[in-house]
């Protein structure tokens, strides 16, 4: 970029340095959504479904792995990125991308399901505290398939003019941010119910 | 028609000491109020000597060590003394433990006041509740019902449930100590002795100004109420007749009486059919209408011309008000206001 | 297509990367919103000089009581904060630009945007009612049933989007940026003031974000978060908002007390006294400021122990914060103290902050809080803080830094004017509403009855802010002056100690030619002022000829980031999806052609070379 810009005191690329600070207030986005929904867990009106009747934790725990896996296949990504592995590079990238696209199709799938069983957005504070959170996070996971769908997809029409592997990382540290999230929301708001 | 104001222009009478400023906050006259003075005296003692431990320096820095002239050798360049700074971060440390520490005693004899009473102890229950714009007080041992006119027994232990019907409030009478709001859908408590009655009070007893003091909406400069403390008998001739029946006199309060029946749905007055509805009224107690001192939730003196102006166009009152605008002729508010003003006064 | 926009006209401001340029346009948006917030305030005073005022009702006195509470924060005074964290910091840490040009023009039209909408309210005729804080559940659609809450929510969720994008990348250019030799002790106190503020903003506003989320799908989709009907908490939304609105405090005040420091040591020709514990005292503040936050909630009914807690914490606040006022006078003990414009503020922002804390200190104790708490005492509180503090203090860092921003010299005569205008209005005003608030007048009332004694402060008050707001004229023909004849500006007006008075006024676009390199604090400084070689005697003396920026020959060849459409169209996007609040039948294809608009510009932003 600039002349003075090719060397930072931190030896960090900008980009990544801000991703790292973005995830430090998101974590406090996230917190705040949690603890909300920690507040309201028990807000249950009389008549309507709670957490126990409407989870399913086989099928969130398959969109668990889900997210798990393709969380490996972005290292796996980054790591052929680094080693100008052309193939490998635009493998695991899509994998990652597929690997979120299940992940929202699971979401996509229990939303419906628990619409279908009368628990919607207003059904009580539980039901509203739990959507607010995992719908927060379903965004987070949509704008970060777009974004490594849109990698994968320069890839596939820059041929061999590389990403440079700071961008990969970049959008790899704001991925496993997002699945570490979901790990807390899954022990959080799934598990938790069942102890 | 509208009104060229919102408050009377003749001052009401408080009690002595208070005419000029009915909610100046620097007096306490109850237990809980004369606490809290004791730590705002000695936090104003300690505040007053901080401002001029900077205000002597920097007063002294900027006349001495103005700049005389140009081209001045440099002054001696000192970058920093921690002797210096560590006096100056301990001494702030002990002028703030000297205040932490009955802030804190103040803090808990409030809350073990609270607990004893919680734990069963004697004390007159109120139940204080807020609405969009005006006061409710339900003595709950008692059963009585009474709006924007606190009325206490002087040197009893009250124990205060605050809440709200609508949005947020904030019960405050700066005479008995601080403010503590009233929450929708949260009890706070307070736990105090009434004062005793002062020695120039008048027949009706002695008159405390209080107010809303959090934004609750449109009128809420318009949340005014009075505390009104009683001799103990006074108190109890009080709740013997309030929920007495009005005393329907004239021919005009007979007419009256038939027109309330269009208020019975947000207004009560005890002994009648209105008390008898089994729903969430609105508006204010009127049981004992004719002994309150004032109208609108405090704002105006209670006279039967703000009554007829009231009932005309509460609107023009009150902005926001959910009392609305009746069909009513002139004759009609004439006996409504009647009946409302003259049958409800209790003889106490 | 961005190498081809031009350098010049309107598109060049629309399209402009640099972190000056920004600046500039920070600190107009932020003046342009003062004229709403100040005539705001001058029409609240009228209608209270008297009592029983019919001037304005009480629908039009609550829409100015909030309004003008969000406008001089949220669009006055952050932006002007924001004005000059984008002019100064590259030119204090010897950075070329920020870390991401683009994202600060994006954060600028977003702000910019943002408080436009807000300020829709007036012309759509439903103005918000409920006091800055807006606290529930006077803000849901039983007490509020019109669009007014939705236009306050909306509008601070887009700025507060503005906030988080700047803060990132100032806090970014800050730890990654500085120039060769600036360790983290070494950089100017403003910019540790900035540092300290960026981890402020970055941290609390996402809970103001989710709490305006919650908010928004209370009144827009029936859930209850704040319904006590259904088992929600009103109290809930003020623990969120204050989480985030203390630190929005200290988030206004910090870099004012960077400037002052910054200023103080100038005009009294010795380095700041302790800087050292400066920095400790800014890091222990911002610290602090998050453990704090229910002291705005004292009369709540937080229970014994929390309020025992929060009382304790922020008496503690007072500890770093004393130890500041003191390093100033510190400071300016021994020194040759040149009373120009710059200094009148900053001295009086020593001043009027210390008056300002002293109350605080006060209703740090609850039971005191429990009188003062609503009533005039804690506007006179936080107007000495915000007002008498830092804008004071800002408006020191204006007269200070006016010429580096613009390479013209404001009038000292006027400011002068200005100053005392400002000092003497202010102090009218805000110091009588000490003694109404003893006399318990409460706040946010739109009038007040001729039986409470409440006249004569009340009228004091108001005079003083007639005199404030001809200070405010006196500034504004003081720059109109400045731009049309004021004096051209040196490289180095007041004897400075930093980089960018190495620079020419103004700086190129380039910023620095030669990669500066730093020693120590002040090294700009040190490079004037040598020893006297023979004595040794540590004497310092001003060498003839300071190591200036030198001029590059040939601009051109240095690369500077292109300008770009893309974050205006962006900004716009963002807008247009807030914006989709306010159409309950259309609102989804509204949403829908915004996020297309933002999808469309981020792309064009990704693949645009910058």
């Amino acid at each position: 970029m600039t002349a003075l810009a090719h060397s930072t005191q931190t030896g960090i690329d900008n980009r990544k340095f801000g991703m790292w600070v973005l995830i430090a207030s998101e974590c406090f986005l996230f917190g705040t959504l949690i603890t909300n929904f920690l507040i309201h867990k028990a807000s249950i009106l009389p008549g309507t479904p709670g957490g126990q009747q409407v989870f399913d934790i086989e099928i969130t725990t398959w969109s668990t792995f889900d997210l798990l896996m393709s969380s490996v296949a972005m290292v796996l990504a980054l790591d052929a990125c680094r080693r100008r592995d052309l193939f490998q590079f635009r493998l695991w990238t899509a994998v990652v991308v597929l690997g979120g696209l299940v992940f929202l199709g699971f979401q996509y799938y229990e939303f419906s399901h628990f619409l279908h069983n009368d628990f919607g957005f207003t059904t009580s504070l539980f039901a509203s505290s739990f959507y607010l959170l995992t719908g927060c996070h379903g965004l987070h996971v949509l704008v970060g398939t777009l974004w490594l769908g849109t990698i994968f997809v320069t890839s596939l029409v820059r041929g061999d003019r590389w990403f440079n592997a700071d961008v990969v990382e970049t959008a790899g540290l704001y991925w496993h941010f997002v699945d570490v999230v979901w790990i807390v929301i899954f022990t959080v708001v799934y598990l938790y119910i069942y102890l | 028609m509208v009104f060229a104001s919102y408050f009377d222009d003749a001052p009401l009478k408080f009690s002595p000491g208070m005419e000029q400023s009915p909610m100046y906050t620097l007096v306490g006259i109850t237990d809980w109020g004369r606490d809290i003075m004791h730590v705002y005296g000695l936090t104003t003692l300690i505040v007053t000597f901080v401002f001029f431990a900077v205000l002597i320096p920097t007063v002294y820095v900027l006349f001495k060590f103005r700049a005389r002239g140009e081209d001045q050798p440099l002054p001696e360049q000192v970058k920093g003394n921690h002797v210096l700074e560590i006096v100056w971060t301990v001494i702030p440390v002990i002028l703030l433990i000297m205040i932490a520490v009955p802030t804190w005693q103040s803090i808990f004899k409030q809350d073990r006041a609270v607990k004893a009473i919680e734990r069963g102890g004697q004390a007159l229950k109120i139940e204080v509740i807020g609405y969009q714009w005006w006061w409710e007080f339900k003595y709950v041992d008692y059963d009585v019902v009474t709006a924007n006119e606190l009325v206490l027994p002087e040197n009893t232990p009250i124990a205060f449930s605050i809440t709200s019907y609508d949005v947020i409030h904030s019960f405050y009478i700066p005479r008995f100590g601080g403010k503590i709001d009233a929450i929708p859908g949260k009890i706070n408590k307070l736990v105090y002795y009434s004062p005793p009655l002062s020695d120039n009070a008048s027949a009706m007893g002695d008159y405390y100004q209080g107010q809303c003091m959090e934004l609750c909406g449109l009128s809420h400069a318009l949340m005014r109420f009075e505390a009104v403390v009683k001799s103990k008998e006074a108190f109890q001739k009080f709740i013997a007749s309030h929920n007495t029946p009005p005393q329907v006199k004239t021919e005009k309060e007979k007419r009256g009486e038939v027109v309330f029946n269009q208020c019975m749905s947000c207004h009560t007055i005890a002994g009648t059919p209105s008390a008898d509805l089994e729903i969430v009224k609105i508006g204010p107690d009127l049981s004992n209408f004719g002994n309150r001192r004032t109208l609108g939730a405090g704002t105006r003196k209670n006279t039967m011309e703000n009554l007829r102006n009231w009932i005309r166009n509460p609107l023009a009152f009150k902005p926001g008000s959910l009392m609305p605008k009746f069909d009513l002729t002139d004759e009609q508010i004439e006996d409504v206001s009647a009946y409302i003003q003259y049958s409800t006064a209790k003889d106490l | 297509m961005a190498t081809y926009l031009p350098k010049t006209g309107v598109i060049s401001w629309l399209t402009t990367v640099d972190h000056k340029r920004i600046g500039i346009l920070y600190a107009a948006s932020a003046f342009f919103f003062l004229a709403f917030g100040g005539i705001e305030a001058l029409l609240m005073r009228t209608q209270l000089l008297l009592p029983n005022m019919t001037f304005l009702s009480a629908e039009v006195y609550n829409g100015l009581v909030t309004m003008h509470g969000t406008t001089m924060i949220f669009l006055f005074l952050m932006p002007l904060i924001a004005a000059f964290f984008n002019f100064l910091i590259p030119l204090m840490i010897g950075a070329a630009d920020v870390a991401y040009p683009r994202m600060n023009a994006l954060s600028f039209w977003v702000f910019l945007f943002g408080g436009l909408l807000l300020n829709y309210s007036f012309i759509a005729g439903q103005v918000p009612q409920v006091g800055w804080f807006a606290y529930a559940n006077l803000t849901s659609k039983v007490f509020t049933p019109d669009h007014s809450v939705d236009f306050w929510i909306l509008g601070i969720q887009v700025v507060g989007l503005a906030s988080l994008i700047s803060s990132i990348n100032f806090f970014v250019t800050i730890v990654n940026m500085r120039c060769k030799g600036m360790s983290l002790l070494k950089m100017p106190i403003f910019i540790w003031a900035s540092l300290v503020t960026q981890i402020l903003l970055f941290l609390s506003l996402p809970v103001i974000t989710v709490a305006l989320i919650m908010i928004a799908t209370d009144r827009t989709f029936g859930t209850g978060f704040f319904d006590p009907g259904v088992g929600g908490s009103v109290v809930m939304w003020q623990h969120l908002f204050w989480i985030f609105g203390h630190p929005e405090v200290y988030i206004l005040i910090l870099p004012a007390m960077g400037m002052v420091s910054e200023i103080i040591p100038v005009f009294s020709r010795k380095p700041l006294f302790g800087y050292p514990v400066m920095v400790y005292s800014v890091s222990a503040i911002g610290f602090l400021g998050f453990a704090v936050w229910a002291h705005h909630m004292f009369t709540t009914g937080l229970g014994a122990w929390a309020t025992a807690f929060f009382s304790f914490a922020t008496m503690l606040i007072a500890v770093p914060t004393g130890v500041k006022i003191f390093n100033w006078i510190g400071t300016m003990w021994g020194g040759q103290i040149r009373f120009t414009t710059a200094n009148l503020f900053a001295i009086s922002f020593v001043c009027m902050f210390t008056i300002g804390g002293l109350s605080g200190i006060m209703h740090a104790s609850p039971p005191i809080d429990y009188h003062q708490h609503d009533t005039y005492f804690v506007v006179a509180h936080f107007h000495y803080v915000l007002y008498g503090g830092a804008v004071m203090g800002i408006f020191g860092g204006v007269y200070y830094w006016f010429p580096k921003f613009f390479g013209r010299m404001l009038s000292e005569c006027l400011g002068k004017w200005q100053f005392w205008l400002y000092m003497i209005g202010f102090n009218m005003t805000f110091f009588p509403m000490h003694f109404l608030g003893l006399q318990g007048m409460p706040r946010r009332n739109f009038t007040y009855a001729p039986d409470q004694g409440w006249e004569l402060w009340n009228v004091v008050s108001s005079l003083g802010a007639y005199i404030t707001a001809m200070g405010g004229l006196v500034f504004l023909v003081n720059v109109i002056y400045a731009f049309w004849k004021g004096k051209r500006a040196p490289a180095d007006p007041w004897d400075g100690r930093t980089l960018e008075w190495s620079l020419t006024s103004p700086p190129p676009e380039y910023n620095f030619a030669v990669a500066p390199e730093v020693s120590q604090v002040d090294d700009w400084w040190y490079k004037k002022y040598k020893p006297v070689s023979s004595s040794g005697s540590g004497q310092l003396e001003k060498v003839e000829d300071p190591p200036y920026q030198p001029d590059v020959e040939d601009p051109s060849s240095i690369h500077l980031p292109n300008q770009s459409f893309w974050p205006i169209v962006l900004a716009m996007g963002i807008t247009v999806i807030a914006s989709a609040f306010f159409f309950p039948v259309s609102g989804l294809y509204v949403a829908g052609t915004g996020i297309l608009i933002t999808l469309i510009a981020s792309y064009g932003w990704s693949y645009e070379t910058p």
